[in-house]
């Protein structure tokens, strides 16, 4: 018998604070509504550095041994691209607009500096229409290979040698050997937190939905580490142990794609019934799969390593679709998900292949998979509800 | 024992009443406010159409269209792509292939045997193609849409569309009329061009020999003849009126329903 979506439901806006009401999380969830949140906010006032990056291949842990807080660069909260739109052509998605509107209203002046990758052709845009618009006084862009084989690891960890002397020379600073390799620690004490919690999603009927869960990767992106533990130990502890979130729901979802940042879209998802239980995402799944190596004994060969050639991949990188078809099938195995949904930006080129491939993949393998095309800022749901609610019917759920 | 269905779509609100599998009431209404208020108006005027006098009367209601969320009496409520599927199937038993095209989406669906959905696409985001173009389109020509409809058989020259924007749509038919462009050759211009983006759509999940079409847009003839001449295929018209699709493909999985459950009571 299907779990029936009753016609009850509030018409409010939702936000991922109205259910699990500890302290932890909320502030968490405040990290994510916005851009410049409290714990930002305190590091500043406490004479903190930030520097922001674009990109989940960023190395965040160079910038905690700097003493720095890493501020993935989001548009949350962004409701017009009036400002930015001048600077983009027609085939820019709307991730970069977003951003560089908001910066040119002035939201990111708290950044001391910016690191940028050469991610894809919108971001690398909005590199150069950053350097024009807004004066951040530390800009850099680390060439990004395409490829992961030895060479690339040894160019890919020079580029991040080279950020760390620029660093250290503007900011005054030193970034020791030492300072690296706790501050990997620290990133990977991080990680293995956030894979306790994804953990708790391979239950029946898990304590969490897929939008908190975002919501809690997007604040780790958001806040400095050593505070942000605290707070997931804390969550950790009020749901291990507990059992359902309160959504019923008739199908277990994974979520692949790129930059998804709003627990508003998931929600919509979860809304028509579908839960997401796993994810291959850059603010979730993909950047705590793995952990830093913290054997090798040059800490930034480690760093250049990981973010390169040990983690799951983005379609940025061309020799591991074979790879990432594997992670794919294997998380939608190990979280007993019924479905994926591949969630792609309009006009993001590597993920319409990539969505491609993998539907085609997955299909040998008798997953369902479907393909939807989203904007950066959540609106207007209905199209999206219809296509969920029909794949998830297409279950047989 | 009566069951109901309701498609609350974004250009007009649809009901149906069932009883033994027979439609003894239905009603179109514009969409004009909250979809709560569209869903009991439409459901008031179908149960007068039906001559009952109370929703108590009704067993099993499920809701379907953009507004299917959310509306208290419902039991239930599924996708207006398997509600279409269903309402065609049971129109035209024979469907493998159903054109939907409503007020602001348009989607092709392929159907099993079975009337359930085996896969479908569906436009994106914007309401290129749709209702709400030809709504511009009848503005920029200064008709409404039956206008449109008496003069579209006769345009032999289909103009170029190059647009099919439901909000460059009026601009569009303002410089075809200021070309010299005769209304019959720009209606049927615009009725090509929607037709040649309903292939593309149906190439993708494929177009059986017979297609029926649903949805407002399916009233509109000479887009129906213009999609049958692209499609090569014999587009099948419904028996009932195809805007319905949805809503008795609602009432059908309602009823479903309701007969699962007095099995199991």
């Amino acid at each position: 018998m299907n779990n029936m979506i009753t016609s009850s439901g509030s018409q409010r806006e939702y936000t991922p604070s109205d259910r699990i009401q500890c302290d932890a999380f909320q502030q968490m969830c405040e990290a994510t509504a916005c851009v410049q949140n409290s714990a930002l906010k305190r590091w500043k006032e406490n004479g903190g550095k930030v520097v922001g990056f674009l990109c989940s291949m960023a190395p965040d842990e160079l910038l905690i041994a700097a003493n720095m807080l890493g501020f993935r660069v989001r548009g949350t909260g962004s409701t017009n691209t009036d400002l930015a739109d001048n600077y983009f052509t027609n085939l820019n998605c709307t991730f970069p607009r977003h951003c560089l509107n908001m910066a040119m209203e002035g939201e990111y002046e708290f950044l001391d500096g910016i690191l940028y990758l050469n991610s894809c052709d919108h971001i690398r845009r909005l590199y150069d229409n950053w350097k024009l618009n807004i004066d951040t006084e530390f800009i850099e862009l680390i060439a990004l290979p395409r490829q992961t084989g030895p060479d690339q690891v040894k160019f890919f960890t020079e580029e991040f040698q080279m950020i760390r002397e620029k660093l250290e020379s503007h900011f005054k600073i030193k970034i020791t050997d030492d300072a690296l390799r706790d501050a990997i620690k620290l990133g990977n004490e991080t990680r293995r937190l956030q894979r306790r919690m994804y953990d708790l999603r391979k239950q029946d009927d898990p304590p969490i939905t897929g939008a908190e869960v975002l919501t809690v990767m997007v604040a780790g992106t958001a806040m400095p580490k050593t505070e942000y533990n605290v707070l997931l130990r804390e969550l950790l502890e009020e749901l291990e142990g507990k059992q359902g979130s309160g959504k019923e729901y008739r199908a277990r979802l994974m979520i692949t794609g790129g930059v998804l940042d709003d627990p508003k879209w998931i929600n919509a998802v979860e809304e028509v019934g579908g839960l997401v239980v796993a994810d291959g995402l850059c603010f979730g799944g993909r950047i705590m799969w793995e952990d830093i190596d913290e054997t090798i004994e040059d800490p930034i060969e480690a760093l250049g390593r990981y973010y390169l050639a040990d983690r799951p991949s983005c379609p940025r990188v061309v020799d591991k679709q074979e790879e990432r078809a594997e992670f794919t099938a294997n998380m939608f195995k190990e979280f007993n998900c019924d479905g994926i949904v591949g969630a792609k930006m309009v006009f993001c080129d590597q993920w319409n292949v990539e969505n491609y491939m993998l539907k085609s993949d997955m299909h040998e393998q008798e997953i369902p998979f479907m393909s939807v095309e989203r904007e950066y800022i959540t609106s207007g749901t209905g199209q999206l509800k219809t296509r969920i609610q029909a794949f998830i019917e297409s279950l047989g759920k | 024992m009566y069951t109901a269905g309701i498609d609350l779509g974004s250009a007009t609100g649809k009901c149906v009443i069932l009883k033994d599998n027979k439609i003894i009431g239905s009603r179109i209404a514009p969409t004009q406010a909250h979809p709560t208020e569209m869903a009991n108006r439409v459901m008031k005027s179908a149960l007068a159409n039906a001559g009952l006098s109370s929703v108590n009367e009704i067993s099993t209601i499920f809701t379907t269209g953009y507004g299917r969320l959310n509306i208290e009496f419902a039991t239930e409520n599924m996708s207006e792509i398997a509600c279409h599927a269903k309402g065609a199937h049971w129109m035209i038993p024979s469907v493998r292939t159903i054109i939907d095209i409503g007020g602001q989406d348009s989607k092709v669906i392929s159907v099993n045997p079975d009337g359930s959905v085996d896969d479908f696409t569906m436009n994106d985001r914007c309401a290129a193609g749709t209702g709400r173009f030809f709504e511009g389109v009848a503005r920029g020509l200064g008709l409404d849409l039956a206008g449109i409809s008496a003069l579209e058989m006769q345009g032999d020259e289909p103009c170029a569309i190059s647009n099919q924007c439901s909000v460059f749509a009026e601009s569009e038919v303002v410089s075809l009329m200021n070309e010299g462009h005769s209304f019959p050759n720009i209606i049927a211009g615009v009725n090509l061009s929607v037709a040649r983006r309903m292939r593309g759509m149906a190439r993708k999940v494929g177009v059986s020999e017979e297609v029926v079409m649903t949805g407002g847009c399916s009233k509109n003839d000479g887009l129906v003849a213009s999609i049958g001449k692209m499609l090569g295929a014999e587009i099948v018209r419904c028996p009932t009126d195809p805007q319905l699709a949805g809503a008795i493909g609602a009432a059908l999985f309602a009823k479903a329903k309701m007969e699962r459950e007095s099995a199991a009571a």
